[in-house]
C-alpha cells in the first residue's frame, strides 16, 4: 500500500509544481526526504487578512495508508489563529480529519489552509484562548495576529505599539516568545502579562 | 467531475504533451493512475476498482464519493469495459471482491399493444356496486396495467383469494335476497 502512498505523491508533486497557485507564489512543496513520506509546505496568507504578505512553512507528513487517509499537516511556523495552536501548530480543519475524501490532494490541502487562514471558525476552536480573543476582542485579534505574522512569518506589517510591550516584558528578564505568548494571551495588559510569567 | 477535470486540464497542459492530457480524462481519481479495472459512480466519477474498494473500507460507517461526496454503494457502481481491456493482473487486485457486474436490461418494446383480450388469466371477476355495463367495462379493460397478476393457484394468496371471493359472492346474495324482499 505504501507503493500506492509513494506513486500518488510523484504524481500530485507534478501537479503542484505546475498548478498555477505555484506560478503566482501562493502556494509550494518540497521534499524532505527522498521516499515521498515528509514534506515541506509554503503558504501565502491571503491578502487583506491579519497574515496578509505572511510565509507560512506547513510540515506534512504522508501515512502509508495515504490517499485513504489525510496527510498529517501542521505549522512550522508560529502563528495566532483560532484554529490552530499557537504553541504546537496544531490544526484543526475538518478536512485534516473525518472530512477527508481520497481524491483530494496536497494542492487542495494547501488552498484550504490558505482559506482557512481568511476565514477562522472560533466556534470549533484548537486554541481556545485565541478563540476567545478573536470573538470577544477583534480589533485585538487583529492586531496580534498581524504582529505575529510579522515577526514570525516575515508579513510586511509591523504593530510597533505591540513590539515596545514585548520589549517592555522582555526587559525584566523573559524569553521574548514567551513574553508575546503571555501579552498575547493577556490582550496585552502587560500587568496581567507578567503576572502569569511569574506564576507559570 | 467538474472540479478535478479543471484541475487536470490545468495540470496537464502545462508541459507535456496532448497524450498526456487525453489520458487525464480517464485517470481514477484515487490514484491519479489512468484506471484500471475502471467503475464509474452514481455521480459520475471514476475509479479504479481497487482503489474505489479500499476507500470504502476505509471508512466502512460514511461511505461518500472521493471527489463530490454524494453517497455511494459497492452496488451502486457502473463498471466500464473498454474495447482493449485486457486481463492483466494487478497485485492489489488479490483478495479483492470482483467488481460488481454490469445490469442488464431487456430492450424496450416498442409498437405492438401487449396482450388485450381475455387471454393469459388475467381477468378477474371483482365486485363492485356501479351500473352494469360500465361494471363489465370497468373490469375488462383493465388488464396489464400494472397491478400484479393473480397468484399461482395452490399457493397461500390462491386460497385466501379463493375464500375472498366466496365472501363476497355470498354477501351479494344477500343483498340481491333483500332488494328482492323490500
Amino acid at each position: 500500500m505504501a507503493n500506492i502512498a509513494e506513486a500518488r505523491i510523484r504524481r500530485e508533486f507534478k501537479e503542484v509544481v505546475k498548478s498555477e497557485e505555484v506560478a503566482k507564489c501562493h502556494i509550494k512543496v518540497e521534499l524532505v526526504n527522498d521516499n515521498y513520506t515528509e514534506l515541506r509546505g509554503e503558504i501565502i496568507g491571503p491578502p487583506d487578512t491579519a497574515y496578509d504578505g505572511g510565509k507560512f512553512i506547513l510540515e506534512i507528513k504522508i501515512p502509508d495508508t495515504y490517499p485513504f487517509n489525510p496527510p498529517k499537516v501542521k505549522f512550522a511556523t508560529k502563528i495566532w489563529h483560532p484554529n490552530i495552536s499557537s504553541v504546537t501548530g496544531a490544526i484543526c480543519l475538518d478536512i485534516l480529519k473525518d472530512q477527508w475524501a481520497a481524491a483530494m490532494t496536497l494542492r487542495t490541502v494547501l488552498l484550504s489552509l490558505q482559506a482557512l487562514l481568511a476565514t477562522a471558525e472560533p466556534n470549533d476552536p484548537q486554541d481556545a484562548v485565541v478563540a476567545k480573543q478573536y470573538k470577544e476582542n477583534q480589533a485585538i485579534f487583529l492586531q496580534t495576529a498581524r504582529h505575529w505574522t510579522n515577526v514570525y512569518a516575515g508579513g510586511p506589517h509591523r504593530e510597533q505599539v505591540l513590539e515596545q510591550k514585548v520589549e517592555q516584558v522582555k526587559n525584566m528578564g523573559f524569553e521574548e516568545h514567551r513574553a508575546r505568548v503571555a501579552l498575547s494571551s493577556a490582550n496585552w495588559d502587560p500587568e496581567r502579562a507578567t503576572e502569569s510569567l511569574l506564576n507559570s | 467531475m467538474s472540479a478535478t477535470d479543471g484541475e487536470e486540464a490545468g495540470g496537464a497542459s502545462g508541459t507535456s504533451g496532448s497524450a498526456e492530457s487525453e489520458n487525464a480524462m480517464f485517470e481514477c481519481n484515487i490514484c491519479l493512475d489512468t484506471a484500471r479495472d475502471a467503475v464509474v459512480s452514481m455521480c459520475g466519477h471514476l475509479f479504479c476498482w481497487p482503489c474505489l474498494h479500499t476507500w470504502l473500507e476505509t471508512r466502512p460507517n460514511r461511505k461518500t464519493c472521493p471527489v463530490c461526496k454524494a453517497g455511494i454503494s459497492k452496488e451502486q457502481v457502473v463498471p466500464i469495459y473498454g474495447r482493449g481491456s485486457t486481463d492483466k493482473k494487478d497485485p492489489r487486485e488479490k483478495e479483492m471482491p470482483p467488481r460488481p457486474q454490469g445490469q442488464r436490461s431487456e430492450p424496450e418494446q416498442q409498437g405492438a399493444f401487449p396482450g388485450f383480450g381475455f387471454g393469459d388469466g388475467g381477468f378477474h371477476m371483482s365486485f363492485g356496486i356501479g351500473a352494469f355495463p360500465f361494471g363489465i367495462f370497468a373490469s375488462s379493460f383493465n388488464f396489464n396495467n400494472g397491478r400484479p397478476g393473480p397468484p399461482q393457484p395452490g399457493s397461500a394468496n390462491h386460497a385466501e383469494e379463493q375464500v375472498l371471493s366466496k365472501v363476497f359472492l355470498f354477501i351479494a346474495a344477500i343483498f340481491m335476497v333483500w332488494l328482492l324482499l323490500a
